[in-house]
């Protein structure tokens, strides 16, 4: 199992030009010694109060950024030049908030396309992986339209399936629902969860909603430039105080449980409703 | 009495004289009263942001009639162009209408349209900065400079400055962490509680609404499918889920609890008063 | 709903029209607006005006569509016959009126002119009708890539132009949300004199420019992250392929050439 696929050793990063960086980040580093690995075939979620460097983390994933100190290594390639960073990018792929702004083509099929194209792959083989991908994340019905006339959680789908016709080994999503409504949010989260368990692929969910965080094998919490926790989603969601002071919260099954004094780490609501049942149930 | 805000018949059509023609509202009657803090939910393209655009007059009915405080907005233009400063209207990501060289003269923009003293508007400045928690040193800095949370405290008070009697938010904490999350619903009540004034609250958040509102408006297929208090609406989570909504977490834990035999009432709504009526229920079996 | 602008006037269809590669449809365009150019007689220019014609009803486009991309020409049409009309003199007098002096040339100028003119916008519009915005794109990078060895960039003009036609929904939404936005503080756009209304648009413009700027940068990220290099290397999912039609099309093409350089050649010229 534990091949590690992309490893952060000591890193620390500045934003040394002013015009990257938001308001006072330029004078502390956005990350500060983070050291931390992500194993093949693993999901991780990344959790953190805005502006706590998560999205730093997520770029240093897939060489937009070099560290200013320590290495970023995936597979074992450290992307020090342009060749091996390009490298890194078809092993990682990347999704970004902003479903509007990652979107190339004016066409759906056409954008999936658009990798596979830069790698220079056979045109029967890129419209076979299109199609592939667009059926993966259920777009294939769409892929005549026009990208503006889709939905958010449509526009993610097809940001998605972009990166699945590239066949890398790992995506890296930032905040890819923030923007997005309940029910977008839900297609791009069931979406994410087929690719990991049906297709194997490696993910690292940034997010600040922690509901999105439960169903990892492992959440990360960032802090301040630096990770402040990380554990299994159960160990980490039964220090709600420690979670508080990071600016985050926990789902309202888990509080519950909680204040009842039944039980820390309760992640979602069934289990929430079995516990108290056999609680009050066993006190009759 | 006059309602804060009313609505007669109000329709609105998408691409009006085109074969493509479709409702965004049709017959929707409202009535919000002074002081109320209403909540507005449904999924996206329900029609719901259309509803509010019209409350301040940027859109205009196609048919039907929008009442502010009993008068019709669209009388003449006069009178439309003082629903503007009389309905606050607070959209999506609101830090994205940001454009002066200073957070001072952004908040100052809204008062400064409706051509009060300078000293007026500077008083007004100040309050709105102060209550949304934007320091003193800031207001000279360029709010480019800022973060993104402070950039939407910046980006309200530039609305709240105007001080209008109806404040309508749309989606208000979209985008926000937990915390900031938090931190503006806070805000939201104290603002209400502080100035009185008429709320309207639009949010896909079910918990923000249920823990915020006096009452609950639900939009659906561009018209308003269900209207009551938090409890009248959240009771009927079926017909909610129909429409692509929910109910708060909580209030389906306890929904789920009485489909398992244990006496629980269904309407509840915040995890405060859910731990409490557990905790009864626990202390009641030990005695027995 | 703002949501659903299109860009360009493309009329979806299955006519031969809309078959044909859009390369082959890009290149002939040119060579037939060149060949009307090259109409010196109602004879030659007859021919162009029943292809155009034939062609128009082969599209599948309606009628009506067709003539609402003449209308914003109207004016000029309307301007070039009247000043053919009075300037152009020569044979027959047919009106003569105080300084008004109406000649048989003059009015076959004006028609001949207003046929040409006709034409062109007709055969133009075609090419619009019948080919995606994208697709134009597409052709035109292939038909203008052997510009590359005279080092002109022709893959990254491409795909500005296909980023520039996926954005202008984008951002035509945008200025939407920022207006309505201002006019909720109370800006006003629709009144006073130019300097207040060009003064009133500062606090759209600047929002807008934060915000594309914003968008620029996060487009170019994600370009990147996709391994987006520029045009070295890149393969295309959707081949063009040229068919059978195409070669028909273009022999039909150089037929009506062939045959309006004859009949210039054996007719008087109009002009």
């Amino acid at each position: 199992m534990s091949e590690k696929l992309i490893e952060f050793k000591n890193v620390t990063m500045f934003y040394n030009d002013p015009e990257e960086a938001e308001a006072g980040e330029n004078i502390a580093p956005a990350l500060t010694d983070v050291s931390f690995s992500v194993e093949k075939g693993e999901f991780v979620a990344v959790l953190g109060h805005n502006g706590s460097g998560k999205s730093t983390l997520a770029k240093l994933c897939n060489a937009i950024y070099e560290p200013s100190s320590g290495t970023v290594s995936v597979k074992g390639i450290i992307a020090d030049d342009d060749e091996k960073a390009d490298e890194v990018r078809r092993i990682v792929g990347m999704v970004f908030q902003n479903p509007d702004n990652q979107i190339v083509a004016t066409i759906v099929e056409d954008d999936v396309a658009f990798g596979p194209e830069n790698l220079g792959v056979e045109p029967k083989e890129i419209r076979r992986r299109v199609d592939e991908a667009l059926k993966a994340v259920n777009m294939y019905d769409h892929r005549h339209r026009e990208p503006h006339k889709l939905s958010g959680g449509q526009k993610q789908r097809v940001a998605i399936a972009g990166v699945l016709a590239m066949q890398t080994e790992c995506i890296v999503l930032d905040e890819p629902t923030a923007m997005l409504d309940p029910m977008g949010r839900e297609e791009v989260m069931q979406t994410v969860h087929r690719m990991n368990k049906e297709m194997g692929i490696t993910v690292v969910l940034i997010t600040h909603f922690m509901d999105e965080a439960v169903k990892a094998d492992r959440v990360v919490i960032m802090s301040g430039g630096r990770i402040v926790m990380q554990g299994k989603p159960r160990e980490v969601f039964s220090k709600v105080e420690e979670l508080r002071s990071y600016g985050l919260d926990v789902p309202q099954s888990t509080e519950l449980c909680r204040n009842l004094g039944f039980g820390d780490g309760v992640l979602n609501v069934d289990e929430c409703v079995e516990l108290i049942a056999e609680k009050l149930g066993g006190a009759r | 009495m006059n309602y804060a805000i009313e609505t007669i018949g109000l329709t609105h059509w998408y691409s009006k004289g085109t074969p493509q023609q479709v409702a965004a509202i049709s017959d929707v009657n409202l009535q919000i009263k002074k002081g109320e803090l209403v909540g507005i939910i449904g999924h996206t393209g329900s029609g719901k942001s259309t509803l509010i655009s019209h409350f301040n007059g940027l859109l205009k009915p196609d048919s039907g009639k929008v009442l502010v405080n009993g008068v019709d907005i669209h009388k003449d233009k006069e009178t439309l162009r003082n629903t503007r400063f009389k309905v606050g209207l607070c959209f999506q990501y609101p830090e994205y209408q940001l454009f002066e060289e200073t957070v001072y003269k952004d908040i100052a923009f809204g008062p400064k349209n409706m051509k009060l003293s300078e000293e007026e508007i500077k008083q007004r400045v100040i309050r709105a900065a102060s209550f949304v928690g934007v320091k003193n040193e800031h207001l000279n800095q360029s709010p480019f400079d800022l973060s993104g949370g402070e950039k939407r405290r910046v980006a309200i008070a530039g609305v709240m400055s105007m001080e209008p009697e109806i404040l309508i938010f749309d989606e208000p904490a979209a985008g926000l962490d937990p915390k900031g999350r938090k931190d503006l619903i806070e805000l939201i009540k104290e603002y209400r509680k502080q100035t009185g004034s008429t709320v309207i609250i639009v949010s896909h958040s079910m918990e923000d609404i249920a823990s915020l509102v006096d009452r609950v408006i639900v939009i659906n297929n561009s018209t308003v499918a269900m209207q009551g208090s938090v409890d009248e609406v959240f009771s009927r989570g079926e017909e909610l889920r129909s429409m692509g909504l929910n109910v708060p977490e909580i209030t389906e834990i306890f929904a789920k609890l009485r489909a398992k035999g244990i006496d629980v009432p269904t309407n509840v709504y915040t995890v405060e008063q859910g731990t409490e009526i557990l905790r009864r229920l626990a202390a009641g079996r030990c005695a027995e | 709903m703002i949501r659903d602008i299109t860009i360009g006037q493309y009329y979806p269809g299955k006519s031969l029209l809309h078959k044909i590669d859009p390369r082959m449809k890009l290149i002939l365009t040119f060579a037939v607006i060149v060949v009307i150019f090259l109409c010196k007689n109602f004879f030659s220019l007859g021919v162009i005006a029943v292809t155009a014609v034939i062609a128009s009803a082969l599209s599948g486009v309606p009628a009506k569509m067709l003539l609402k991309s003449l209308k914003p020409i109207a004016v000029i049409l309307l301007f070039t016959a009247i000043l053919n009309v009075f300037y152009t003199q020569g044979g027959d007098v047919w009106l003569e009126w105080k300084f008004i002096k109406i000649t048989e040339k003059g009015v076959f100028t004006a028609i001949f002119t207003m046929v040409r003119i006709i034409s062109l916008v007709l055969i133009s519009s075609l090419l619009t009708y019948t080919t995606t915005p994208t697709m134009l794109t597409d052709a035109l990078e292939r038909v203008l890539s052997p510009l590359k060895i005279f080092k002109i960039k022709v893959h990254t003009l491409a795909m500005m132009m296909t980023l520039a036609l996926r954005f202008i929904p984008t951002l035509i939404e945008e200025i939407d949300r920022i207006m309505n936005a201002q006019k909720a503080r109370g800006a006003d756009l629709e009144t006073g004199g130019i300097v207040q209304r060009a003064k009133a648009l500062v606090p759209i413009f600047v929002p807008l420019m934060v915000s594309s700027f914003r968008r620029a940068y996060e487009l170019a990220f994600a370009m990147t992250c996709r391994c987006y290099t520029g045009g070295e290397g890149r393969t295309r999912m959707k081949q063009m392929k040229l068919s059978g039609l195409d070669f028909f099309a273009l022999f039909v093409c150089v037929a009506i050439t062939a045959g309006i350089i004859v009949l210039n050649h054996f007719f008087e010229a109009v002009i």
